[in-house]
């Protein structure tokens, strides 16, 4: 009852209902658009990390600490039987770190080395320029990222010397070749990283089939002898990243929450004004019968009415936003880019999940229910002969 | 004599002002049995609608007691009132105060809504009521759009239309011409006498106290007079 009475009142009051629900799905479209641009984002990074990276899961050598790479001599096993017979059926790729150094154009530039089956499908990288031609006076082919190609000046063809120390820390030295700028999206994959052949870079390292990273295709794969190495899910690998995403999440809402902010004084301030226009119709109301309660009840609902129908002209309104930017998607500003997160090199396709639209739209509501009702205490004040006489 | 629908029994009513409050009303003594249709009239400021809105249980007593409907209201809590509103008394503004936003049947609707009414249920009551005030055709229009005398016949439709027990009318025919006022004073008539609803107007019209089976009159929030007239 109470309800219908609700529903009356705000289409009886015209287009200045009507503007209070345009300011409200305004904010809607805005918060729903970049919730999904960020859910979106965090969907294409994570799809590339594990086309690129880490696959469904990898096994990590239990000694490895990626920020300390005078470990890392230490940081590799043995590939464990089990792991070696689907790297074999190739449900697996292994990949070995080493620390070392390049000069490219005489500069000192420390890199990680990454080495990697020239044979392998698993992950994106090129890794068929990796496959030693000439196996006599060796030149190492290696692969590298836009990125990193564009920091140190290198180009396709270009041959330079790459020095590491063997696990013995006796100091080597090959010639490589770039035989391959990648472009790829991740950036862990790009910075700094040097990509060679798994069987050289063992032989280079006197070791043999050792691994730091055993990456699985899928991860029902999970092998039950893992000796050294634990496996690490995809979700933690993505943590950083979605802790990196968060923060932009973070500063993106902020303008949001203002503007939520400035939704929720308009209402409370229509309510206000309502309340003090409409007191003799309250008047009326209390000597018709009803309580204070329901009318408080009927001017909260009132506000919250705004939300619901501003949620209708959303799903209106946005509707061709939220599907322009689904799929063709949004390409974050460069300087983002230069951000060592994944996700921002390919237009990111906003993902609107149920969740997240029925989180933003009940956040709205709450706000537009608190704004509605804490004019109310007025009328709980009011005697019902002075507002019938229209005094307050 | 039937038994009082109203009862008061040295009512006084002090409104709180600069001056140590005013007295509005005091040592009233009054009964009103059920089916009357009687007027209180009196100067301006003699309390009228002072007795009308204590009656309806919109405003509290000073002093005394009154009884409504079988309730005392000094007992009664908000919700309690609220229903007793909302099911047996009837009340007619001198204001109209009509729901703006509303459409006219809705305004009249408004109290059936409250009272939970099927809508089949509501929209005869609804129609009944507008064809007494003689108000049909204007059913869909606002109050703006309306004439002073037919805001009023909808304020007294909105009034009628749950068949109260009990009809408080403030100034009903202020705004209205003779005719109006003699076909809505027959209506009401009417219905008292087919229900057996009790009227109780404030007015200073002659049309309407010439009406009255019986007239109470105050001065200074005094009983001065009350008269009893036969043949009616
Ligand atoms: N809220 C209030 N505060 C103070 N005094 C009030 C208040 N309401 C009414 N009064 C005073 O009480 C007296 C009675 O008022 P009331 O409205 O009952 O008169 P009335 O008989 O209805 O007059 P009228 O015929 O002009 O409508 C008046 O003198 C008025 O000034
Ligand atoms: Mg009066």
């Amino acid at each position: 009852m109470i309800l219908k009475l609700a529903v009356r009142n705000i289409i009886g009051n015209g287009w200045r209902s009507l503007v209070n629900v345009l300011i409200l799905s305004i904010v809607l479209i805005g918060m729903v658009w970049m919730q999904g641009l960020f859910d979106g984002w965090s969907r294409t990074a994570r799809r590339q990390m594990q086309e690129w990276e880490f696959g469904d899961g990898h096994y990590e050598h239990k000694d490895f600490d990626k920020y300390d790479s005078f470990t890392w001599d230490k940081s590799n096993s043995k590939i464990p039987a089990e792991l070696q017979s689907l790297i074999e059926q190739g449900k697996a790729v292994p990949i070995l770190i080493s620390a070392g150094v390049i000069y490219p154009q005489g500069r000192l530039t420390p890199i990680t080395i990454k080495g990697i089956p020239h044979d392998q499908e698993i992950l994106e990288i090129p890794t068929e320029y990796l496959r030693v031609e000439d196996q006599t006076g060796i030149i190492l082919p290696a692969v590298i990222g836009t990125r990193m190609a564009r920091s140190t000046h290198l180009e396709e063809g270009d041959i330079l010397t790459m020095r590491w120390k063997d696990i013995h820390g006796a100091y080597n030295a090959y010639d490589i070749q770039i035989t391959k700028i990648m472009d790829t999206p991740v950036p862990p994959v790009d910075d700094s990283q040097v990509w060679v052949d798994f069987t050289h870079l063992n032989e280079a390292k006197a070791l043999q089939n050792s691994a730091t990273h055993i990456v699985l295709k899928d991860d029902s794969d999970i092998v039950k002898n893992e000796q050294d190495f634990r496996f690490i899910t995809i979700d933690e690998s993505m943590q950083g990243t979605d802790a990196l995403i968060d923060v932009k999440r973070l500063s993106g809402n902020l303008l949001f929450a203002l503007l939520l902010f400035l939704a929720m004084i308009a209402i409370f301030d229509t309510q206000i004004l309502a309340i003090f226009k409409r007191r003799r119709e309250i008047g009326t109301m209390i000597a018709l019968g009803m309580t204070k309660r329901q009318i408080v009840k009927l001017f909260t609902i009132e506000g919250c009415l705004y939300s619901v129908f501003a949620a209708v002209a959303t799903s209106i309104l946005g509707l061709p936003l939220f599907i322009y930017f689904g799929v063709s998607g949004y390409k974050i500003p460069q300087e983002m880019s230069n951000l060592s997160i994944a996700g921002t090199a390919e237009p990111i396709k906003c993902y609107y999940s149920p969740s997240m639209l029925l989180s933003t739209f009940i956040l709205v509501l709450l706000i537009t229910a608190l704004a509605s009702w804490m004019p109310t205490y007025r009328i709980a004040r009011m005697k019902a002969t002075d507002a019938l006489l229209g005094k307050v | 004599m039937t038994e009082s629908l109203v009862k008061i029994r040295n009512l006084s009513k002090l409104y709180p002002t600069g001056g140590g409050g005013f007295l509005a009303l005091s040592e009233l003594d009054l009964d009103i049995p059920s089916g009357a249709f009687m007027g209180l009239v009196g100067p301006s400021g003699s309390g009228k609608t002072t007795l009308l809105n204590i009656i309806g249980t919109l405003d509290n007593q000073s002093g005394g007691e009154i009884e409504v409907l079988g309730h005392k209201v000094s007992t009664l809590d908000a919700k309690e009132s609220a229903a007793l509103r909302a099911e047996k008394i009837g009340f007619i503004f001198q204001s109209y105060n009509l729901l703006p936003v509303y459409t006219v049947y809705e305004n009249v609707e408004l109290p059936l809504l409250l009272l939970k009414m099927p809508k089949a249920q509501r929209h005869e009551a609804v129609m009944q009521a507008l064809t007494w005030v003689g108000i049909t055709d204007k059913r869909k229009s606002r109050p703006n759009q309306l004439s002073g005398g037919e805001g009023q016949r909808v304020s007294i439709a909105r009034a009628m239309v749950k068949l109260p027990q009990l009809v408080l009318a403030d100034e009903p025919t202020a705004n209205l011409d003779t005719e109006n006022s003699l076909n809505i004073l027959d209506t009401m008539l009417q219905i008292n006498k087919d229900t057996g609803t009790t009227f109780i107007f404030a007015t200073h019209d002659q049309k309407v106290i010439d009406y009255m089976q019986r007239v109470v009159t105050l001065i200074d929030g005094k009983k001065a007079k009350d008269d009893l007239k036969t043949g009616s």
